[in-house]
C-alpha cells in the first residue's frame, strides 16, 4: 500500500507531461494547463459558445487530429474555416432522433475521433452523459460540448472538467450604417472540476 | 509479339456520360437543355456535345465555361445518378453477354472470346452490341442524341481508344487480332492521360522530351523509363506495347470462407447482405495482401432461393479495398432489384478475384500511408455511414460563393476520397467580390427566420431601388418579441446571376447588433422577396 502511494507521489513529483493537444495562442492563457488535455470534457456556453468552441478545437485539427461535429445545427462552415479548423479532417454527423440510437452513435464517434464537438440536445439524460464522458476518458479523446442556451453554468447534464462561459460585452466595427462587424470583446468565465479557482478573462475575439 | 496475357475485349463507351446523364435527368423533368456541363472540384469534368461545340472544355472553371456558353446549365457531380442512369444499358448488354464489367458509369467492358464465337465473329458481335446500346440509350434519352461507341480490340487501352473513335464515326470499330500494337504506335502520347489515367504532367514531360508518339515510348528501354519516372515508367511502357497496365500475377485461390458465403435462410435485406459481404471481403483482402497482391478486377456472383443469379465484374485500377468491394455488392444488388431479377431472398454470395496486381509501396489499401488517427477516423466514418446512412455523415467541400451558406457544400463522406483530399478551405484565395466581410457568422440558418425590422416611428423598414434605407433601423421583432437595435451596418446589395431567370437572386444584406437579455448580439439580416429574414447569427 505504501509502495503504491510512494509511486503515486513520485510520479507526481516527476511531473509527466499530460497527454494533450494544442490550443491556439489566444486561448493558452485562458484554458487550464494551456492545452486540451485528453480525456477531458470542455463545456462552451453563453452567447459566443459556437465561435469559441471552434477556436478551442482549431489547433488540434491543424496538428492532425480528426474532428467530428455531432448534431451542431446550422454550423457556419466558413466561420469554422476562419477560426482555423482544418476542414479536411472534419466530419459532420447527424445523429438519429431517438435517444438510444443517439447514444450508440455518439459512442461510435468517440471511438473514432480525437475531438468531438457536440451540441446538447434537449432529451439527453444524466446517465447518457455520464457514460459518454467515461468513454471519452478511456479513449483519451476530447469532448467539446456546445450549449448556447442561456442557463447558468453548472446546470448541465455533463460534469465538465472545464467550463468556458462566454458573455459578449461589445461589438466593434459597426457604426450606424458604416463599417461591418469586425470583432467583439468577450468575457470568458473559466470554471469546472479541473479548475480549482474560477477565473475571468477578457478576450478580444474575431468571429 | 503480344503475349498471351492480353485478352480481347469489347468496349461500349458513352463519352462524357456524367453530363449526358445530367441532361437526360433534366429531360425527364421536361427541361430541354442542350448545353450541360458537370463540375467537380471547380472544374468541368464532363460536358455534352452541345456545350463542347460552343467551346466548353474539360478542365475549365465555372466562370470561363459560362463566359463561352452563357446558356450553359451546370449540373452537380452525382456518381449515384450516373450509375443508376447507366444501369438500363448494362442490363440490355447483360442479356446477350451475362458477364460484363462496369468500371465507371458510361463504360462497359466484356471479354469477347465466348460471345464472339456464339454470335459468329467479332464484326457481328460489334454490330449486335451497337444495336443493343442504341436501343437502350434511346429509351433513356427521351429524344436526346447520346453519343456512344462500340469497339473490339486486343487489350483495354486499344479498345477504349477505338471506342472513342467509334463514337465520332457512329459505327462500330473492330481492330483485327494482333493489329493493336500497330494502331497504338502511331497515336500521340496524350492518349495515355485521356484513356489510361496517366498524369497530365508526365505526358507533358514526355512531349518535351521528344517522345511524341507511343512508338517512341516502346523504342525506349523499360529500365530507362523506370529510372526516369519510377513505376509509372513501367506502366507507360506496358501500355504503349499494347499490354495491360500491370503484369498479371497469380496467387493461391482464396480459401472457401474468404470467397463464398451461404446464408442459412434467404436474406432479403440489402444492408444485411452488405454487412456479411464486408466480413468476407475483409478476409479476402487479408488473404490477397498476405500474398502481396491486391484485387483490381472482382467478379461478384449472387444467387437467390429461386435459382436466379447475377454476375458482374468490377474494375478499379488502383485495387479494390474491402469497403469498396462491399460497396460494389450494394450497387450490384440495387441494380438487380431495379431490373426485377429478384423474386426471393439471396442464399449465396461469391467473390472471385479475377484480376490481381502486385502490391507496390504506394498501393496500400484505401487509407494507406496515413496516421493512426486517420485510420481510426476512417473506420468510424465507415461504421457511422453503415448505421446512419450516407447522408448523415458529411464532409465540407469548398465551392465558393457570396452567401456564407454557399461557400462550402456538404457531401456524403463515403463518396469522397478523404485520403487524397487537400485542404478544402480557400487558402490563399481571396473571398469573392461581394462576399460577406470576415469574420463570418458561426450559425448559418438553413431555413431563415422571418423578422420585422422597424424604424423609430414603428414603420417597417424598406430599401429603395437605389439601395437606400427608408430610415435607420431602431427595433426588430421576432416571434412577437421586440429587440432594440444598438448599431447596424449596410445595406449591402447582392445581385447574382441576373442573366438566368431561374437562378437569379436579388437581395440586400444588413448587419445588426441587437440587445438580447441586456447583452449585445450580432445578426445578419437579408431582405429578399420583399421580406426581412435572419439569415445567420454570430453565436
Amino acid at each position: 500500500m505504501r509502495a503504491v502511494l510512494n509511486n503515486a507521489r513520485l510520479s507526481a513529483l516527476v511531473h509527466e507531461p499530460l497527454p494533450a493537444m494544442p490550443v491556439v495562442a489566444a486561448l493558452q492563457s485562458i484554458v487550464p494547463d494551456g492545452v486540451l488535455v485528453r480525456g477531458r470534457t470542455v463545456l462552451c456556453s453563453g452567447d459566443a459558445a459556437v465561435s469559441l468552441a471552434l477556436l478551442v478545437v482549431a489547433a488540434a485539427t491543424q496538428a492532425g487530429s480528426w474532428l467530428a461535429v455531432v448534431g451542431v445545427s446550422n454550423l457556419g462552415l466558413l466561420a469554422a474555416s476562419e477560426q482555423g479548423v482544418a476542414l479536411q479532417r472534419t466530419v459532420l454527423v447527424t445523429p438519429a432522433d431517438n435517444q438510444r440510437e443517439w447514444a450508440s452513435t455518439v459512442a461510435t464517434v468517440v471511438d473514432g475521433f480525437d475531438v468531438v464537438m457536440l451540441e446538447i440536445s434537449r432529451d439527453i439524460t444524466v446517465s447518457d452523459a455520464r457514460k459518454l464522458q467515461t468513454r471519452v476518458q478511456t479513449r483519451r479523446a476530447v469532448l467539446v460540448v456546445v450549449d448556447t442556451a442561456r442557463r447558468p453554468a453548472g446546470q448541465s447534464v455533463f460534469m465538465p472538467d472545464v467550463v468556458l462561459h462566454t458573455t459578449t460585452q461589445q461589438w466593434h466595427g459597426l457604426d450606424d450604417g458604416a463599417g461591418h462587424a469586425q470583432s467583439r470583446d468577450v468575457r470568458v468565465q473559466v470554471s469546472g472540476r479541473r479548475v480549482p479557482k474560477p477565473t475571468q478573462h477578457c478576450m478580444h475575439h474575431v468571429g | 509479339m503480344i503475349g498471351t496475357d492480353v485478352t480481347r475485349v469489347a468496349v461500349i463507351s458513352c463519352p462524357d456520360w456524367q453530363a449526358v446523364a445530367a441532361q437526360c435527368e433534366l429531360q425527364s423533368r421536361s427541361r430541354h437543355e442542350p448545353c450541360v456541363a458537370v463540375l467537380h472540384a471547380q472544374r468541368v469534368v464532363a460536358r455534352t456535345d452541345g456545350a463542347a461545340s460552343r467551346g466548353v472544355l474539360i478542365g475549365m472553371r465555372r466562370r470561363e465555361a459560362q463566359a463561352v456558353c452563357p446558356e450553359l446549365h451546370i449540373a452537380a457531380h452525382n456518381p449515384e445518378r450516373d450509375r443508376l442512369m447507366f444501369e438500363p444499358v448494362v442490363r440490355a448488354v447483360g442479356e446477350l453477354v451475362p458477364l460484363v464489367e462496369v468500371s465507371t458509369p458510361g463504360v462497359i467492358l466484356l471479354a469477347t472470346r465466348g460471345p464472339s464465337r456464339y454470335v459468329g465473329g467479332d464484326e457481328v458481335l460489334a454490330a449486335r452490341l451497337h444495336a443493343i446500346a442504341q436501343s437502350a440509350l434511346a429509351d433513356i434519352s427521351a429524344g436526346v442524341q447520346i453519343p456512344f461507341g462500340v469497339s473490339i480490340a486486343d487489350g483495354r487501352l486499344t479498345a477504349m481508344i477505338a471506342a472513342a473513335q467509334s463514337a465520332r464515326n457512329r459505327e462500330p470499330v473492330v481492330i483485327a487480332v494482333g493489329q493493336s500494337v500497330q494502331c497504338l504506335a502511331q497515336l500521340p502520347v496524350a492518349v495515355l492521360s485521356d484513356f489510361a489515367e496517366v498524369d497530365r504532367g508526365v505526358v507533358s514531360l514526355l512531349q518535351r522530351l521528344g517522345l511524341a508518339f507511343l512508338a517512341d515510348i516502346v523504342a525506349v528501354k523499360p529500365a530507362v523509363l523506370i529510372g526516369r519516372f519510377g513505376p509509372v515508367g513501367r506502366e507507360m511502357h506496358r501500355l504503349a506495347s499494347g499490354l495491360d497496365r500491370n503484369p498479371p500475377i497469380t496467387v493461391a485461390p482464396p480459401p472457401e470462407h474468404a470467397s463464398t458465403h451461404r446464408f442459412d435462410a434467404p436474406v432479403e435485406d440489402v444492408n444485411t447482405i452488405v454487412y456479411v459481404a464486408r466480413g468476407i471481403t475483409d478476409e479476402l483482402v487479408g488473404h490477397l495482401g498476405a500474398h502481396g497482391a491486391s484485387c483490381v478486377r472482382l467478379h461478384i456472383c449472387m444467387q437467390t432461393d429461386h435459382g436466379e443469379q447475377t454476375d458482374r465484374v468490377w474494375y478499379q485500377p488502383e485495387g479494390l479495398s474491402a469497403a469498396a468491394m462491399a460497396e460494389r455488392v450494394r450497387w450490384q444488388m440495387e441494380a438487380w432489384v431495379a431490373a426485377r431479377g429478384v423474386t426471393s431472398g439471396v442464399v449465396l454470395l461469391r467473390f472471385n478475384p479475377v484480376g490481381l496486381r502486385a502490391r507496390e509501396g504506394r498501393q496500400l489499401g484505401l487509407w494507406g500511408g496515413t496516421t493512426q488517427a486517420d485510420e481510426w477516423a476512417a473506420r468510424a466514418i465507415e461504421r457511422l455511414t453503415a448505421t446512419l446512412g450516407a447522408e448523415s455523415v458529411q464532409v465540407a467541400q469548398w465551392r465558393g460563393g457570396r452567401d456564407p451558406a454557399e461557400v462550402f457544400v456538404l457531401t456524403a463522406a463515403s463518396l469522397v476520397d478523404l485520403e487524397h483530399r487537400g485542404e478544402p478551405s480557400p487558402v490563399g484565395k481571396r473571398a469573392w467580390l461581394g462576399a460577406l466581410p470576415s469574420p463570418s457568422p458561426s450559425r448559418v440558418y438553413d431555413e431563415p427566420v422571418s423578422v420585422l425590422v422597424l424604424d423609430a416611428d414603428y414603420k417597417p423598414l424598406t430599401v429603395s431601388g437605389r439601395h437606400e434605407l427608408s430610415a435607420p433601423p431602431a427595433q426588430i421583432k421576432i416571434d412577437q418579441r421586440v429587440y432594440d437595435v444598438i448599431s447596424w451596418a449596410g445595406p449591402w446589395p447582392v445581385e447574382e446571376r441576373w442573366w438566368d431567370p431561374l437562378r437569379q437572386r436579388r437581395m440586400v444584406r444588413m448587419q445588426l447588433v441587437i440587445t438580447r437579455n441586456t447583452l449585445p448580439q450580432a445578426l445578419l439580416l437579408v431582405l429578399e422577396f420583399g421580406k426581412w429574414w435572419v439569415a445567420a447569427s454570430y453565436a
